[in-house]
């Protein structure tokens, strides 16, 4: 079933058109990467989701609603959708354990101790409850990166989005996440990952969406498109990776 | 030595119209850096709206208080309303003047510090499904005031020097009482100094406070630019 529909989803920003006509389905327990060059819309499509930007025209049926009714509860919506930034996005002035317990206590309203108690579940998923007490900047980016995802998986979202993830972190500390991505896939958690990293790519999934100019131009897996598609653009960008397998 | 005999006798006579000015002293300096900087904190806010009009008006508000020197309002309030048929006491318009004054201070010290915050944190919070007012109080404040410790504990001792100027629309504070004490003995040497060491006093209590204070909400990866003045 699907969780996610966008149909012909545009967003202008006065001349510019970042996403010209996106079209795309995401179901339940699905991992959906979407590759492309910087600037091609990616992240503006993942915010659209959650309207932190507000599409210009077009639907995005969430569960089956439209996001851009009038009547939505954004904030409810929001809280359905895990968000994880590029830049990890850790509040500096919270412990990790804050940071995961502050939208439960304050949005959904648990006390604490149920707060910590489901913030300890998902530091335990991480290997992270070590450092329940260290602030952000006592973090290396991997371990940052696993108490985003804990913090975004701790409100029990239907999906969680992944704003380029390993973008800020060496190779190893990517594959890492790499590794976890793969992870919460196989417990069926659905996901939509934006990357311009092939590696990672290559590492969590078999087929993927190339987006470029905000129009997604091929759907495959990456030896296909790298291979067989036939637009040249689309064979370069896969192409460039080819002798790393 | 007689010189200083006598102006200690006359200290020692004074003394207790000289507590009671340093009382109303504290009073005022207290006062208006707690509301200057609630306010201060209100002005934040605004700055940071959507509306355009809000904006424009918030920066009118700073413009006109951060420019226009504290006498000219506080005699424009004081002397200048009664014509129009209010009359305000001198503790009111001092705390009037001086609140609105120290709050786009603080305002604009606290929008400062904002400016260097890492914005994805808020944009995680909205992101989260926080309201704009619980951003702002849960994320935004918390560190736009750590960051401004050092900036908001001057203006405290800035507030606490600048009450003297109060004396001017008939509030006597200590320095009102000092200068009382000057023109009985004509001893202003000895007087002023006397007020300096007790201002210096004071105003090293402030700053053992202010690095108390940032010592007990210090957090590691969050530090103010500038340190807190020495007296």
């Amino acid at each position: 079933m699907s969780l996610i529909q966008i149909h012909d989803l545009v967003k202008r920003y006065d001349a510019q058109t970042v996403l010209n006509g996106i079209n795309l389905e995401v179901s339940e327990g699905d991992l959906q990467v979407i590759m492309g060059p910087s600037g091609c819309g990616k992240s503006t499509l993942l915010r659209c989701l959650n309207r932190l930007v507000e599409p210009t025209s077009g639907s995005i049926l969430f569960r089956g609603k439209n996001i851009m009714d009038p009547g939505v509860d954004v904030r409810a919506l929001r809280q359905s959708i895990g968000f994880v930034f590029q830049q990890f996005a850790l509040y500096r002035h919270l412990n990790v354990m804050d940071n995961i317990t502050l939208a439960l206590r304050k949005l959904k309203h648990m006390s604490k101790s149920e707060a910590e108690e489901r913030a300890l579940l998902e530091l335990n998923r991480f290997n992270m409850s070590a450092h329940r007490d260290k602030y952000p900047s006592q973090l290396s980016g991997g371990q940052m990166q696993r108490v985003a995802l804990a913090r975004a998986l701790a409100m029990d979202p239907a999906v969680v989005v992944l704003d380029e993830p390993t973008s800020a972190l060496d190779p190893v500390l990517s594959r890492e996440v790499g590794d976890l991505i793969r992870q919460l896939h196989h417990d069926r958690i659905t996901m939509v990952c934006v990357t311009h990293d092939l590696t990672l790519a290559r590492h969590i999934s078999d087929e993927l969406v190339f987006m470029d100019k905000g129009i997604i131009m091929a759907k495959g897996s990456i030896d296909s498109l790298s291979r067989e598609h036939q637009n040249p653009q689309v064979r370069s960008f896969f192409g460039r990776e080819s002798g790393s397998k | 030595m007689n010189g200083w005999l006598s102006f200690e006798r006359d200290l020692m006579e004074q003394m207790p119209l000289i507590l009671t000015g340093l009382q109303d002293t504290l009073l005022l300096a207290v006062t208006i850096s707690i509301t200057g900087l609630l306010l201060g904190i209100v002005v934040f806010y605004l700055t940071l709206s959507r509306s355009a009009v809000m904006r424009y008006c918030i920066k009118a508000y700073l413009s006109f208080f951060i420019g226009m020197p504290l006498i000219v309002l506080l005699f424009l309030m004081y002397y200048g309303l009664p014509q129009w048929g209010i009359r305000l006491s001198p503790f009111t318009v001092a705390l009037i003047g001086f609140t609105l004054n120290v709050a786009a201070y603080n305002a604009a010290y606290l929008t400062t510090a904002f400016n260097g915050l890492n914005k994805t944190e808020i944009e995680a919070a909205r992101a989260q499904g926080f309201s704009s007012l619980q951003v702002f109080r849960l994320i935004t404040l918390p560190q736009v005031l750590r960051l401004s410790v050092p900036a908001l504990t001057n203006q405290v001792i800035a507030n606490l020097k600048d009450t003297s100027v109060a004396f001017l629309i008939q509030y006597t504070e200590f320095f009102a009482r000092v200068q009382e004490l000057a023109s009985t003995n004509f001893q202003f040497f000895k007087a002023y100094v006397f007020a300096a060491l007790v201002y210096l006093a004071i105003v090293s209590v402030i700053v053992i406070v202010a690095r108390w204070i940032e010592r007990r909400i210090v957090i590691p990866g969050i530090s103010p630019a500038s340190p807190i003045a020495s007296p």
